[in-house]
């Protein structure tokens, strides 16, 4: 089954001050299957997060459609729940009251969705945390709860917009292992857009490699490890390194012509 | 109970080898400063004593300025002769009206404003215009309309605490971060749940302030209208007082006014904020150790 269905996502910009029209999507592509996850990888600025805005239904596309489990997006909605880069987490709410948001939304008794929110809790290891507010957390801990808030609602697709780039490097590293086991014991649909190549190739079933603005699918490259991963395991897997070598031979190349496009 | 057990960690965290404990003066005024009482009254203590000099070494004449010895003297006459109960009362009360029609009209203007685009073009100009005259200035005109009543009273106090607060609210309507939305409609939030789940509580710094600007002016506002309007009330009384030459009684109603302000501030005002803003992590407590 086709959890996502992309056709000929195109969005034009007008610049407000000089009326011109800016390309951010050329011409984009591509399908996500049940339980996939799918990174999605560009040079930055290729318009890759306005890719996951159009999904995430935050914005309209200027044409083309994008579909998720056969409905058409027309706007934001619980079948498509977002983790933010800055988590995006409701301060005035508790962890746990944060994690039970989208339960409460669709009218969920109480009872039923604190004990759904505390499994979620538990799956990304905040258990204990119920009763404190996301300020009292650090940056990996706010970041965990904003996948749990997400994965709560059981959503038809989890967007996840560069959501390890402001955290520290060692921290990154452990969120992507726990993401990779969650995603191997509950198998959502993940949809990630990323500009850091191996944390792409260390977390997905395939990539699909962006071309600069205006963005196009350049590849869709299917990475061939063997799950569950971890980064011990991945870093001398030879697959790993000829895919991330693979990968940053598509960026170097694309990144090349755009600078012949430029002297142009 | 929190700040305590920040103290502790921070003491078995910090990993300081052990040394001779702190001298007695400096201990004592450790325990000090964590009393609340102290740190309620502790900065009135020079402010009071000050005073006290001033009027002990005669540096004005007597009948000008008196000591707080001779207010507290007043405090307990008028007191006794029910005169400040009942003149407090009716401050109070006019206060109480026109704070609380303020504050709804305010609040509910000022989210009217701040969430439709059209309500704010239209308002913005008349805001502006308004905002210019003074509280004072409508007292000629309210007092030929309503009279030397409450209601006059309370139709300045609504007027000054209005504008502040719907301004207030608009800017905290503003900062609301936009992701929030976003993350609350992405979860299955319709217009009216984001409203209620995400705009009040995100705008409740910029309101908390709003409030407590609004009423400051009202509050002012009243002792003004008292003294014009004046019938009753501890504006009247102060300008009664000069009128008869008795300076104990301004100094007395200077003193009710402020010592008044601080208790609507610290049994309201900062509860309130604490359990709110403060805990999640909004703004900075004026308490916090850290």
């Amino acid at each position: 089954m086709t959890a996502l269905v992309i056709e000929h996502l195109e969005k034009t910009y007008t610049d407000a001050y000089t009326g011109d029209e800016v390309v951010a999507i050329g011409d984009v592509s591509f399908s996500v299957s049940e339980g996939e996850f799918v990174s999605v990888l560009g040079p930055s600025g290729c318009g890759k997060t306005t890719v996951l805005n159009t999904v995430a239904g935050f914005v309209r596309p200027t044409s083309g459609t994008v579909s998720v489990a056969g409905n058409q997006v027309s706007g934001p909605g619980p079948d498509r729940g977002v983790v933010f880069q800055n988590h995006a987490l409701f301060p005035w709410k508790t962890v746990l009251g944060n994690v039970v948001f989208g339960l409460r939304m669709k009218g969920m008794g109480r009872a039923e969705r604190e004990a759904r929110g505390r499994e979620y809790l538990s799956l990304v290891g905040l258990e204990g945390f119920e009763r404190r507010y996301p300020h009292e957390l650090s940056g990996g801990m706010r970041q965990r709860l904003g996948v749990a808030r997400v994965l709560a609602t059981e959503p038809a697709v989890m967007l996840m917009d560069e959501p390890f780039a402001s955290i520290d490097a060692q921290t990154r590293r452990r969120l992507q292992e726990d993401l990779t086991r969650i995603f191997e014991e509950r198998r959502p649909t993940v949809f990630f857009v990323t500009h850091d190549i191996d944390e792409a190739v260390f977390l997905s079933d395939r990539i699909v490699v962006l071309s600069g603005r205006p963005s196009s699918v350049r590849e869709i490259v299917e990475v061939d490890l063997p799950r569950p991963r971890t980064w011990a395991s991945a870093v001398d897997h030879p697959g790993f390194r000829a895919t991330v070598a693979h990968v940053n031979g598509l960026l170097a190349e694309g990144e090349a012509e755009g600078t012949a496009a430029d002297v142009e | 109970m929190a700040v305590d057990s920040a103290e502790h960690t921070r003491k078995a965290g910090s990993g300081r080898p052990a040394r001779a404990p702190a001298p007695l003066h400096r201990r004592a005024w450790l325990r000090l400063s964590r009393n609340s009482a102290f740190r309620t009254l502790g900065p009135f203590v020079p402010v009071v004593g000050l005073w006290w000099l001033i009027a002990a070494l005669e540096v004005f004449p007597p009948a000008f300025f008196i000591g707080p010895d001779r207010v507290v003297v007043e405090f307990a006459e008028l007191l006794r002769k029910g005169v400040l109960p009942g003149y407090l009362a009716d401050s109070l009360e006019r206060l109480a009206y026109g704070a609380g029609f303020g504050l709804a009209i305010g609040i509910v203007m000022g989210f009217l404003t701040a969430l439709s685009l059209r309500v704010r073009k239209a308002l913005w100009p008349i805001l502006l215009f308004f905002q210019a005259i003074a509280d004072i200035a409508w007292l000629p005109i309210v007092i030929v309309w309503f009279g030397f009543s409450l209601t006059a009273v309370t139709f300045v106090i609504v007027y000054t605490v209005v504008f502040p607060l719907m301004l207030a609210v608009v800017s905290g309507v503003e900062q609301v971060p936009r992701e929030l939305v976003l993350a609350a409609r992405s979860l299955g939030a319709g217009r009216l749940r984001v409203f209620w789940e995400v705009t009040v509580p995100g705008a409740l710094p910029s309101i908390a302030t709003g409030v407590r600007t609004g009423l400051g002016y009202g509050w002012r506002a009243l002792v003004a209208a008292e003294i014009i309007v004046g019938t009753s009330g501890i504006g009247f009384m102060m300008f009664d007082a000069r009128r008869v030459g008795d300076v104990s009684q301004v100094f007395l109603g200077m003193v009710v006014l402020g010592i008044l302000w601080y208790m609507l501030d610290a049994l309201i005002l900062a509860p309130f904020e604490k359990a709110t803003v403060e805990r999640w992590g909004l703004v900075r407590g004026m308490e916090d150790d850290e």
